[in-house]
Formats: structure tokens, sequence, C-alpha cells
């Protein structure tokens, strides 16, 4: 990479999403009916119409990324994950022993899937015309995913914020944008703080969510008839809003985390998601998505996307102009087609 | 001659120059600040256009254009029909509307009919002892949980095996089967098919039955679930809606994912009460052939029914199956002939 002519102060860079969910959810409805009768085939393309709207209308710098992967390729991907879903399905039900060696096999082929996946995407995304990039091994990952879930078994749990800070850090940390590398460094022991702060939040709200349930279905009050039978689904209501509310402080504090600590040449990453407000638009998507029966998906997608990238922002220390990986044509010809065509594409 | 403003990126630097594209004479200029590049027009891609989203024009040699003037774009590249027939629809919102209804009405043609229909033809060229396994172990966890030997005396099973032969002699199309006799005062008066040809009739309901014909007629509804394959065919129709499902919600957050399994438990409800009536529809067919009153079909619905009241929700039997007065009218129906 080459350095900028001067060092000028820092400029804040915040990237904003221009589209609208009216306009996502005409792709979005358009694509759906396109997939579902062709029986799941135009999947892939309707897969690739939906990102390239949303890399699209994302813009840094006055910019916008672009998504450009072949939907031949990512066709051939979800016709092997069907393939492998239906005979895991159906032999798990019929030989339930088989479900073992499934899933060693599985645990044994992960690291080189997520490798795959991640790679696949960053290879087909790129901001002012330069793609990003994976450098991740399946050894790396399969020492993060495998290793420390491992240690996470053993250890009862008490490995968990480990592990899921070194997950992030391995997945941030190996992107590149051409030559530029990311690099993150989390601190293991803020994530064993947050992690303990939701578990505590979690007893917190059990507990009273506990003495609810006794109330409306075990206690003599209300066999007594003084509580409704509606009543009984209040304990099941509120665990799912416990779940969200635990669940989007998750979400929301580990992103925080993840991208304050992430940094590339000349600039660095600040994030500064507000849990309350993420749980608010969590719970509003799910009340939003139940009530429309699906169809307020796309505007939920949108909203989500619109508040997170709203909250991140890319500080450039330096002015740096980065440079496309010369190795990165060279792999493109032999590797590529292989890589592609073991995309599993999961959903990592 | 037609000039449009773009960005341009050469793909080797992060570096955006403003610059105008020139189309005309059968080539494409690209010109802007130190920015003069000629490219033949047939070896330029344009990305298919979605929404207003930003266009991209992919240059031969890795550099590319981003353009914000859509229609100016489409106006220019003559490429595929289907492209701007494609963004008319993904554009209008009267299409939106009309593809709504018709991802509606597909999702039911889907789940309604095609499922079932795949699913049959599926399971029909799966041969029965595929099931075995899977029989052995529903019936080892039964035996462990719910059910006793069965009390009855070897001659009365004799006597019940024999009549069952006798009826399952004339049913048509019928895998491998046996029937098998427990006690469970836990599961009560019921009888059940398990994958793999195995009926399991409880002496509870041998002696709720006021005679053997409706012990019978019990027996040929269960004949019905074994001669349409109803086992594996529930757990093909369960993985592929399951796949429709997660097609349908996919790109959401795994918070929203939890309310997609709801149609998931409806969607089981509903194949089951299909089952439950083809297997009905057969049960009382093979009564006919074998001179038994589909009456006494009737009959034994009504003492099941009334004995499982105040029970909770049972296995087998009388699970999910459809209203007692339908199937009442459908015993009617067939005694008139």
């Amino acid at each position: 990479m080459a350095e900028g002519e001067s060092a000028s102060p820092a400029r804040t860079l915040r990237p904003e999403f221009t589209g609208s969910g009216g306009e996502y959810f005409r792709v979005w409805v358009v694509n759906l009916l396109f997939s579902l009768v062709t029986l799941g085939i135009y999947s892939a393309w309707a897969k690739v119409r939906k990102k390239k709207y949303l890399y699209g209308n994302t813009r840094l710098d006055g910019d916008s990324f672009d998504y450009f992967a072949r939907p031949e390729t990512i066709l051939k991907g979800r016709i092997i994950a069907v393939a492998v879903l239906l005979v895991y399905a159906l032999a798990g039900e019929l030989h339930p022993e088989s479900r073992f060696a499934f899933w060693a096999l599985a645990a044994l082929a992960a690291p080189w899937v997520i490798v795959r996946s991640l790679l696949f995407n960053a290879r087909n995304s790129a901001w002012r015309g330069l793609r990003f990039h994976f450098n991740g091994t399946a050894g790396g990952a399969a020492r993060v995913f495998l290793g420390l879930t491992a240690v996470t078994v053993v250890t009862l749990g008490l490995g968990y914020p480990w592990f899921a800070a070194r997950r992030r850090r391995y997945v941030l940390g190996n992107h590149a944008l051409g030559t530029s590398r990311f690099a993150c460094e989390l601190p293991t022991a803020s994530f064993y703080w947050l992690y303990l702060r939701a578990l505590l939040m979690w007893i917190g709200l059990l507990v009273p969510l506990g003495f609810l349930a006794y109330l409306t279905v075990f206690s003599p009050l209300s066999r007594a008839a003084i509580a409704p039978a509606v009543f009984a689904f209040a304990p099941v209501i509120g665990g799912y809003a416990a779940y969200a509310v635990v669940y989007g402080y998750l979400q929301a504090r580990t992103a925080n985390l993840m991208w304050n600590s992430t940094y590339g040449p000349g600039l660095r990453f600040h994030s500064d998601l507000r849990a309350r407000k993420l749980i608010g638009i969590y719970i509003g998507n799910v009340l939003a998505a139940v009530a429309s029966a699906g169809l307020l998906i796309p505007w939920a997608v949108v909203r989500t996307l619109k508040y997170r990238l709203s909250c991140l922002a890319v500080i450039v220390e330096q002015e740096m102009v980065h440079e496309a990986d010369p190795a990165f044509a060279r792999v493109g010809a032999t590797g590529q087609e292989l890589g592609d065509f073991f995309n599993l594409d999961l959903g990592i | 001659m037609s000039v449009l403003k773009a960005r341009y990126f050469d793909g080797q630097r992060s570096i955006g120059h403003d610059v105008s594209v020139v189309l005309g004479g059968g080539s494409l200029k690209i010109v802007g600040q130190d920015i003069d590049l000629l490219f033949n027009p047939h070896r330029v891609r344009v990305a298919p256009r979605v929404a207003d989203a930003p266009r991209w024009i992919y240059l031969p040699g890795g550099g590319a254009c981003v353009l914000e003037d859509n229609d100016a774009v489409d106006a220019l590249s003559r490429g595929s029909r289907f492209a701007p027939f494609l963004h008319r629809l993904e554009s209008r919102p009267a299409w939106a509307a009309l593809a709504l209804l018709l991802v509606v009405a597909s999702l039911w043609v889907l789940i309604d009919r095609g499922v079932p229909f795949a699913a049959e033809q599926v399971a029909l060229r799966i041969p029965p002892a595929a099931e075995n396994d899977l029989g052995r172990h529903t019936l080892a966890s039964l035996d462990r949980f719910y059910m006793q030997p069965s009390q009855l005396s070897a001659p009365r099973q004799k006597m019940l095996t024999e009549e069952f032969n006798a009826l399952a002699a004339s049913a048509p199309d019928l895998p491998p089967h046996r029937l098998i006799f427990r006690s469970s005062p836990r599961i009560g008066p019921n009888a059940f098919a398990l994958p793999g040809g195995t009926i399991v009739i409880t002496d509870q309901l041998v002696t709720l039955a006021q005679s053997d014909q409706q012990v019978m007629a019990v027996l040929a509804h269960e004949l019905g679930h074994l001669a349409h394959r109803h086992a594996m065919r529930s757990l093909l129709q369960g993985s592929a809606t399951a796949l429709i499902i997660a097609g349908v919600t996919g790109d959401v957050t795994s918070t929203t994912s939890l309310a997609a399994s709801a149609p998931v438990v409806l969607l089981h409800a509903k194949y089951s009460r299909d089952f439950e009536r083809e297997a009905d529809r057969y049960g009382i067919e093979l009564l006919r052939k074998d001179n038994i009153s589909p009456r006494n079909f009737a009959l034994i619905l009504e003492r099941l029914e009334a004995a499982n009241k105040g029970r909770g929700s049972v296995p087998g039997f009388l699970a999910s199956h459809p209203p007692t007065k339908e199937r009442e009218a459908l015993v009617r129906e067939a005694d008139g002939h």
C-alpha cells in the first residue's frame, strides 16, 4: 500500500444506507415468487439480487459497495447443501445412530466450510472497485472453532466468552480490502464481564418470570380461577421477551467491543450501538413479522441494517490508498472454481 | 453519441475518478482528468439493474465504473429482454401486489398439493425395510416408558392374530406387517402403526371393543397407514416444509426465526389429519371386502372418544384426527352402498 500525500487530521466516515424498505419489499416479493415457482432454483439469483440491492445502497465516503457473486456458483452450493441436509434429516430419523457419525463428519468439515464461506463472500464483495479478501486458513478455523468449542465443553461453559472473543477476532482479523489487512485485538477480559452481566440479567429476568409462572399455572390462586387462562401464556411471552432482551444486549455490546478493537492501515473502526435501541428493534421486528405473516420481513431487514450502519464509523487517521492483491488474480483462475463449488452457503 | 457521468475505479487502487462515459461510433470512451480509455462495448459487462441501486459496469482488464442514472444505462445497453422485464416487475407497486397474491397462491399449492404428491412418489420408491430401524427404536422406547406385556391369554391373542391375518390377506398394496399386543394403562385404549410395519394394539382397546369386528375395524384403519406409507411420507413432508419455510423466511435474524416454527407445527397437524382421512377410507374399503360392516368403525370411534375424554393428548389413533362427525358421515356413506 502506498502512503497518502499528507497526514491530515482524522476524518470520521459514517456508512449510510440509501435504499428504502418499500423498494426492497418490491424486489424481495418478486424474487420470492420466482424462487417458489421454480422450486427454489431461482433462489440463487434472488440471493444475488437482494445482496446487490443492499450492498449497492450502502455507501462509505461517497462510494457504494458492490456484490457480484455468480448465481450459478451459489446454485451449485445450494444443491449440495440441500442434498446433505436431506440425507442428514432422513438418515437421522430412520437410523438414529447415524446422527453421531454425521455430527463427527460435520465437525471435521466445519473449519473448512467456514473458511470457504467467508472467502466466497469476501471475494465477491468490493468497495471502490477493490475486492475484499479473507486470509484465514482451515487450520486456524479448526483451532478456534473446534479447539475452543472443546474447551468450552470441558470447562462447562466457563470458556465460552473466550471462544466468543476469539471467534470474532478470527473472522474480522483475517479480512482484508485488497492487500490492506484488518487486525482485531479483542480484550478477552471485557468479554467475560459482558457475559457475566448478561448472565445476571438473564437470572434477574427469569426469577420474576418463574414466580409469574408459578402464580398463573401451579398456585392455588390459578386454580381458584382468579387468574384467567389467558394469563397462562404470560410466562411464555415473557420468556421470549427476556430472551430478546438478553440477545439484543449481547449483540449490541459484542458488536461495539469487536469494532472498537478493529483497525486497518491508517484507519480504525468505532461502533456505538445502544443495547436498548437494538432490543427495541429486534422485538419490533418479531412482532411485525408475526403480525404481517412475514410480509414485513424486508422492512425489518432494512430497518436493522440502517440502525447498525448508523452506529458504525470508520475513522481515517491517515489517508491511504488501498491496493489490489496481485496474488489474487492468480488464485482466482485455479482455486476459485474448487472453492466456489464447495461453498456450502450454510449461512454462517 | 451519449455522455453519462460516472465514477471510475481501475481495480488496482482505491481511488475514485469522476469521469464521463461516452458511447458512440462503435466504442465506449471513459474520459476524465488524466484518464482517457477506449473499450470495445461488446467486451463491457453491465450489471443487472436492481431497483435504483447504483449501477456497475465492469470493464475488460479489471476496472469498473459506477453510474447513478439507471434509466440512461438501460437506454444504452441493449442486453437481454429479460433484464428490463425483471426490473419492471420489481419496481411497480401493482406488480408487487400481484406477486404477493401469487406468492400466497403458490405457497398454498406447494404445501397443499406439491409436497404431499412429491413425498408420496418418493416414499413409494423407498423399500419398506428402510423404516425397520426407526420402528424398532420407537417400539423400544414405548416399551420402556409406556407399555407392559399384554395380559391377554395366548389363545385370545392367537384368535385375534388369525382374524387380523385374514383381514390383511384381502388388503391391497401391503408392505410386510405384524400385529403385537401390549398392555398400557397410561396410553389407554389405542392402536398404532409403527414405521416398518408393526401394528401395536393395547389390551385396553380389545376390552373396550364390544366385538372382534370392532377391533378389526381399528386394525383395518391402521393397515391403511401402512399401505399408504404414512410414516415415511410424514418424514419427507416434514423435511420439505422445513426447507420451504427456511427459504421464505431466510434473510431474517435469529430472533424472528423463533416465530417461524409455528407454521411447522400447524402444517404437521394438517398433514396428519389428511393421513387419517386416507387411512379411514382404506380401512372402510377393506372392511367391506372382508364382509364386516363399516358401522363397526363408527361404533368403536364413539366408544374411543368417550373413553379418551378427560385424557390428555394421546399419541396414535386419536391424535390430530379429523372431527368424529366427519368420520361418521364417511361410514354412513360407505354403509349406504
